[in-house]
């Protein structure tokens, strides 16, 4: 399966967490807070971040599907961000504005940007951007 | 000195293990088992930092920091607001409400709260 990468170019930290049931959910929320530090974000952003990627993990688990969270940085210029991502084969042939509607209106104050990348599967990937810190 | 926490918990049971973690880095901790009883506690005695629950009886967590940071005598302590509401929405009313961070109670809460207090300079 080809990782979708997302418009930024990667840097570390790049961690990926498998999951499989609800324990998981800890594991992506513990994962996240540590690659937002690593990054320097501030305590409040890695609680936005983490709550963030854990929605998402939640989101795709309640279909049924075992799925992988990857975390890594990104930069954009001079900003640095982190990006969270997963792969979500359950949303092909859906409408993908009808999707960012969706995602948006959940997750919108905990993220900068939320995008669906690819058809086969389609990705959801969000960032925030630690400059906005 | 130790630095003193005030931790603003209704479960006694909730309250006593946190307080252990909090004492086994070297910090004192007063509790309180209400919200107005936390904002009292925190405006007559401020503390270096109040740990803060969500789900409290006669005022929530949310209200209780939005007083706080809204009191010139306790706007500057820094507040951790460690629940078990964890959702989008339950996170970002917290950190609206002035929160410094929103820790869900979850097996890794113990190891967040310490970093937090590290990264606030609570702890060295």
């Amino acid at each position: 399966m080809a990782q979708v990468t997302g418009p930024y170019s990667h840097r570390p930290p790049i961690m990926s967490v498998r999951v499989e049931d609800a324990m998981d959910i800890m594991i992506v929320r513990d994962t996240t807070r540590r690659a937002a530090s690593l990054l320097g974000f501030p305590p409040a952003y890695r609680a936005q971040l983490s709550s963030a990627a854990a929605t998402l993990a939640e989101l795709v688990l309640k279909t049924g599907e075992a799925h992988t969270i990857h975390l890594n940085g990104v930069i954009d210029g001079i900003k640095v961000g982190l990006q969270m991502s997963s792969e979500t084969p359950w949303l092909a042939g859906v409408s993908a504005n009808n999707v960012l509607v969706a995602l948006r209106s959940k997750l919108g104050d905990l993220v900068d940007e939320i995008m669906l990348e690819g058809e086969e599967p389609p990705t959801i990937i969000m960032v925030m951007w630690l400059h906005n810190t | 000195m130790a630095l003193e926490v005030l931790l603003v918990e209704d479960s006694k049971t909730q309250a006593a293990q946190i307080k252990e973690t909090l004492e086994s880095v070297g910090l004192r901790v007063r509790i309180a088992y209400d919200g107005p009883d936390g904002i009292r506690e925190a405006v007559e005695n401020p503390p270096a930092l109040i740990v803060l629950d969500v789900k409290l009886p006669s005022m929530d967590g949310f209200q209780v920091c939005r007083r706080l940071k809204r009191n010139p005598a306790t706007q500057d302590i820094p507040v951790i607001m460690l629940t078990e509401k964890s959702g989008p929405q339950a996170t970002m009313s917290g950190l609206r409400a002035g929160a410094d961070d929103y820790i869900p109670k979850d097996i890794f809460a113990s190891e967040h709260l310490i970093e937090t207090l590290q990264e606030l300079g609570i702890l060295e």
